[in-house]
C-alpha cells in the first residue's frame, strides 16, 4: 500500500478506538493503553508498503495490538509494582486494583480477572466480533485452544457477574 | 435446564457484545500518531521512494539496467579494440624479427661464400707454385 501522509491520517482516525480499546482493555491503564496504541500505529506506518489492502491492515492492527499490550502487561508485571494494591477473588486469580478501575464499566474490570490469553481471546469475540475460527488464525493459535478459552472464561466470567449483583442486593 | 442455561449464556454474551463497544481513544490521539510519523520520511527526501508511483520505480529500474547492459557493452568493445591493437603490434614485431632474421642469414651466407672462395683461390696459387 503507497499512502500519502493523509491517507496514513485517515487511517488512524478509523482504527484508532479498535486498536486503544484493545490495548486498554488488556492493560486496564489508559496512559499506557494511549503510549502502546501509538507505538502500533508507528509500526503500521513502517509495514504498510508490506500491506495489500486496508483489511489487511486492519486484521495486522488488532494482531499487533494484542502482542503489544500483552508484552506491555508482561513487563509491568515483571517491574512488580508494589504500590498497587491486590487481592485473591474466590475464583483464585490475583487482580491489581489501580486508580483506573473507576473509568471503566464492570464487565471491563470484570475482563482484567482473566488470564491475559483469555482476555485478548475474550476481546477478539466479543469487541471484535470474529468467530473462533478467525481468532485461531490471527492469534496462531490452536482452534480447540482458543474454544477452551472462551468457554472457561464466560463461564469465569458469568459466576463473577452473579457473585457481584448478589453483594450489590444484599447491600 | 440445559435449555435456560443456554438462554442465560446468550443473553450474558449480549451483554458482552454491548459492554465491549471499542471505546474511543483519548482526545488528541490522532495528533501524536501524526507528531511521532518520522519527520524525513513523511515529507520524502530525494533517495526515498516510498512516495513515488509505481510506474516511475520501474522506469527508474528500467532505465539503471539498460545504463548497466549499456556500460557493459561498452567495456567489452573497448577491451576487444585493445586485444586486436595488441595482436597487431605483436604480428608486425614477429614480421620485423623475421625479416631481421632472413637478412642476418642472408650476409652470414654471403660471407661464408666469400670465404670458400677465397680460400680455394690460395690452394690454387700454392699448387702451381709447388709444380
Amino acid at each position: 500500500m503507497d499512502l500519502s501522509t493523509q491517507q496514513f491520517r485517515a487511517i488512524v482516525e478509523r482504527h484508532q478506538a479498535r486498536v486503544f480499546s484493545i490495548a486498554f482493555r488488556i492493560l486496564g491503564e489508559a496512559g499506557v493503553a494511549e503510549e502502546v496504541a501509538q507505538d502500533v500505529f508507528l509500526e503500521l506506518y513502517r509495514t504498510l508498503p508490506r500491506l495489500e489492502s486496508e483489511e489487511h491492515a486492519m486484521a495486522w492492527l488488532r494482531r499487533v495490538a494484542c502482542h503489544r499490550a500483552t508484552d506491555a502487561l508482561r513487563r509491568r508485571a515483571a517491574r512488580k509494582d508494589t504500590a498497587a494494591e491486590e487481592y485473591q477473588d474466590g475464583m483464585g486469580l490475583r487482580t491489581r486494583v489501580r486508580d483506573f478501575v473507576p473509568l471503566m464499566n464492570r464487565v471491563e474490570q470484570l475482563l482484567l480477572t482473566l488470564p491475559p490469553a483469555q482476555r485478548t481471546v475474550m476481546l477478539l469475540r466479543y469487541q471484535e466480533d470474529l468467530e473462533a475460527e478467525d481468532i485461531a488464525i490471527e492469534l496462531k493459535m490452536p482452534l480447540a485452544t482458543v474454544r477452551s478459552h472462551l468457554q472457561r472464561a464466560v463461564q469465569l466470567l458469568r459466576a463473577k457477574a452473579e457473585r457481584t449483583l448478589k453483594e450489590f442486593s444484599r447491600g | 435446564m440445559v435449555e435456560r442455561e443456554g438462554v442465560e449464556m446468550d443473553e450474558f454474551e449480549r451483554e458482552l457484545r454491548e459492554q465491549l463497544q471499542a471505546r474511543s481513544a483519548p482526545a488528541g490521539f490522532v495528533d501524536g500518531v501524526m507528531a511521532r510519523v518520522p519527520e524525513r520520511t513523511r515529507r520524502g527526501t530525494w533517495w526515498s521512494i516510498g512516495n513515488v508511483a509505481p510506474v516511475w520505480r520501474w522506469a527508474v529500474a528500467a532505465l539503471l539496467v539498460a545504463g548497466m547492459v549499456a556500460g557493459g557493452v561498452e567495456r567489452d568493445r573497448q577491451q576487444r579494440i585493445a586485444g586486436e591493437r595488441a595482436r597487431e603490434q605483436v604480428l608486425l614485431a614477429l614480421q620485423i624479427t623475421g625479416s631481421t632474421l632472413r637478412d642476418v642469414q642472408q650476409k652470414i651466407s654471403a660471407d661464408g661464400r666469400r670465404e670458400s672462395g677465397q680460400r680455394d683461390a690460395g690452394r690454387n696459387t700454392r699448387d702451381e707454385a709447388v709444380r
